[in-house]
């Protein structure tokens, strides 16, 4: 059993704090597929946040097909997340590496880097006129 | 309802209990030794002796007053003040229902003191009323110390102190409005309504040869107006005139042959008729006053 | 979806000026919803209405499909707490639960108890005695013991510290948790609403400035900073101007993409803020006698 904190300073949705906790519960091995998750009314009255929050959570997670609902009893852990790893992840890093090489020397520093990140990000998107989906989650 | 009414006052209620236990130690030593002394003492000693209490029993005519400050204004002036009118009329009753419920609990035991009180004195004062018939019975205060009248007051005053309450939140200020108004409706009747009650009586009598007292006088009567008149019926002056049947008087040039003393007057028989007639005009506009309490009752919020 | 409370054109005027106006609204059922304005927005008197403690001047307002003025079928669904928490403080919370059950068809006292027991309230002390916090929760208590479907709760926590006010709300969570109750919960104090709250009615002058959902008030606005002149999409909220820059509230279901604009994400509460904050400005520094 794990029991939910909420970051008072976090932007992000009560609901997807409580998404990323389990997630990450998960990654760590801190939940193993057969755990019980607490009752929505338990973490309700714990943090005075709004059972439908809750709900909504689990409902992503049983979406993901991580956690499974079971009337009556409670929600259940069916699926782990540890152990998964980026392919290609270090091909990327080497390139990127190369890349911020070159925007130093061309006088960026970090917060600019950041920025050119950013705004190239969403440009791109816009062009392709993918990730209108993407978009309204990145908010998280 | 009930349990809620009495739990609610049921402080007011034991305060208002002891006042009149007060009242009584006072009141009903006093009337027992008047009632005796009246059988036993010639009347001039008994005026001696008691004639001051008359004054003392005007003390007793502000009861009404001070129950409906106490009783009536806080009614619903109090809820309002402290909101909870919004927690127990959002209960499961109507507010009709609740005004129905507490305007009738707390008019039956108002009715009940009002008895006690009004007939209590009533009682009491009845030695003292004796003492001069002609001061006592209908003069202003006096009049409104007998018989059924301060039931009629006392019912008014809670009636009116209910409605001020609805009409201003907060309980001084409708304590306030309870006692203007209380003092002013009282004193427009006893002044402007009271003589009117019945159509007055004229008396005249020949202002030659006048002898005695005027007749409208005798019986305990209401004198509303005196004046001297003309044979023709002109007005020549206020108050009484009187001359010898035979031989020169004062007034004679002025006044001329066959003038008289005219007297309106609501004779003493008619005591009893105007006590109920008070008592009605009152209890009438408190049943009014309930009705608009009721009413106002229901748009407030 | 089933709409627990409707209003429709709905208003209420007092001595001639109109508290609410024009109120179109609808109130989905399971939700727990917060009722946004500053002083005098009409969020009492939306409250009052729906409650039947008023009757509307105009237009009409519907609870569960009926007119909830002087309607005690409706009454026994609604639990109201008003503003202030006002209960007889002369009363002690035993008498009070007494009380209940003498003027409601439905009453569960047992559930009054249970839960007075559990936050360790006093049965016997007169509750004008007690702490806010813990009259507060007794008047919770009351109108959660006539089993409600509908919890109307007018600034139940503006006058408590922040810790009652946890609890309160706490409280309030765990009970929605339990019985599916749909809240409507007037407040000013923004942040307590954001983690209890899925559903937003913004009021000011009187009239509905925003309503829906939560989350996707949330996910469709943004804050845009960028070069002056540029313009935004979607439907501008509000909008600051110094002579190069231009900040801007936006509502809109589309990413932005365009990169002059820096997109910043809003917490409901800057959101709520932002609505509100547009109708300020007006000046009167001419009342002031001082120049603008």
């Amino acid at each position: 059993m794990i029991e939910f904190v909420l970051d008072g300073r976090s932007t992000a949705n009560t609901y997807l704090q409580l998404v990323q906790q389990v997630k990450q519960a998960l990654r760590v091995g801190l939940l193993v597929p057969g755990d019980k998750l607490p009752r929505v009314r338990e973490v309700a009255l714990s943090l005075a946040i709004n059972p439908n929050t809750v709900l909504k959570a689990y409902r992503e997670l049983e979406i993901e097909g991580l956690v499974e609902g079971r009337p009556g009893v409670g929600t259940f852990v069916t699926a782990t997340l540890a152990g998964a790893s980026l392919a290609g992840q270090a091909e990327l890093r080497a390139e990127l590496v190369g890349w911020l090489g070159r925007a130093h020397a061309a006088g960026l520093d970090d917060d600019e880097v950041t920025a050119l990140i950013d705004t190239t990000r969403r440009a791109e998107r816009g062009t392709s006129g993918e990730g209108t989906r993407d978009g309204a989650r990145a908010r998280g | 309802m009930i349990w809620l009414t009495w739990r609610q006052h049921r402080r007011q209620a034991l305060f208002t209990v002891l006042g009149l236990a007060a009242l009584a130690v006072f009141v009903v030593p006093t009337g027992l030794s008047m009632r005796h002394d009246q059988r036993t003492l010639d009347p001039g000693r008994f005026a001696d002796t008691y004639g001051s209490l008359a004054l003392l029993s005007i003390l007793l005519l502000v009861v009404p007053l001070l129950i409906g400050l106490f009783w009536g204004a806080p009614l619903i002036a109090r809820e309002i003040e402290h909101g909870t009118h919004r927690m127990i009329w959002t209960q499961g009753i109507t507010r009709r229902h609740w005004a129905l419920a507490k305007v009738g609990l707390l008019g039956g035991a108002v009715v009940v003191f009002a008895l006690v009180y009004g007939l209590g004195l009533a009682w009491w004062y009845q030695p003292l009323g004796q003492i001069d018939v002609r001061q006592t019975r209908f003069a202003e205060i006096f009049f409104d110390m007998q018989g059924v009248a301060p039931v009629g007051y006392t019912i008014f005053a809670v009636a009116l102190g209910v409605v001020a309450g609805t009409m201003v939140p907060k309980v001084l200020p409708a304590m306030a409005l309870t006692l203007t108004g209380f003092v002013g409706v009282r004193a427009a009747v006893a002044l402007f309504a009271r003589p009117h009650y019945m159509t007055p009586v004229a008396a005249d009598q020949l202002v030659r040869g006048a002898t005695g007292k005027p007749t409208g006088e005798l019986d305990g009567a209401w004198v509303l107006a005196k004046e001297v008149r003309r044979a023709d019926g002109t007005f020549v002056t206020n108050g009484t005139f009187r001359c010898p049947a035979t031989g020169a008087c004062a007034g004679d040039t002025e006044m001329g042959p066959g003038a008289y003393n005219h007297q309106l007057i609501q004779p003493g028989d008619r005591f009893w008729a105007f006590q109920w007639i008070e008592l009605g005009i009152f209890v009438a506009l408190a049943a009014l006053l309930v009705w608009l309490a009721v009413r106002r009752v229901r748009r407030l919020a | 979806m089933e709409h627990v409370l409707e209003a429709d054109g709905l208003g209420k005027r007092y001595a001639g000026r109109w508290a609410l106006r024009d109120c179109t609204l609808r109130l989905p059922a399971g939700r727990v919803a917060a009722l946004v304005g500053p002083n005098g927005a009409g969020k009492s008197t939306l409250l009052h209405l729906a409650v039947g403690l008023l009757r509307p001047d105009a237009g009409q307002v519907r609870v569960f499909g009926e007119h909830p003025y002087e309607n005690t079928t409706t009454l026994a669904e609604i639990g109201f707490v008003a503003q202030d928490t006002p209960v007889y403080r002369d009363f002690t919370a035993d008498e009070l639960v007494r009380m209940g059950g003498k003027v409601n068809r439905r009453w569960d006292a047992t559930l009054a108890r249970t839960r007075l027991a559990q936050l360790g309230i006093p049965p016997r002390k007169p509750v004008g005695k007690l702490s806010g916090g813990q009259r507060a929760q007794v008047a919770l208590a009351l109108a959660l013991a006539k089993r409600p479907r509908l919890l109307l709760l007018d600034e139940p926590v503006a006058s408590l510290d922040p810790l009652a006010r946890r609890e309160f709300l706490a409280a309030l969570m765990g009970n929605v948790a339990e019985s599916g109750t749909t809240v409507l919960l007037s407040s000013h104090i923004l942040a307590d609403l954001e983690r209890s709250c899925d559903y937003l009615l913004v009021l000011q002058g009187g009239r509905v400035r925003l309503s829906g959902d939560v989350d996707d008030i949330v996910a469709g606005h943004r804050q845009l900073v960028g070069p002056r002149h540029l313009t935004a999409d979607g439907t501008v909220i509000r909008e600051r101007h110094t002579d190069r820059q231009s900040t801007v509230l936006v509502r809109t279901d589309v990413p932005i993409f365009d990169p002059a604009w820096t997109v910043h994400e809003l917490t409901l509460e800057e959101l709520i803020l932002g609505y509100l904050g547009e109708a300020e400005g007006a000046t009167n520094h001419a009342e002031w006698g001082v120049p603008a």
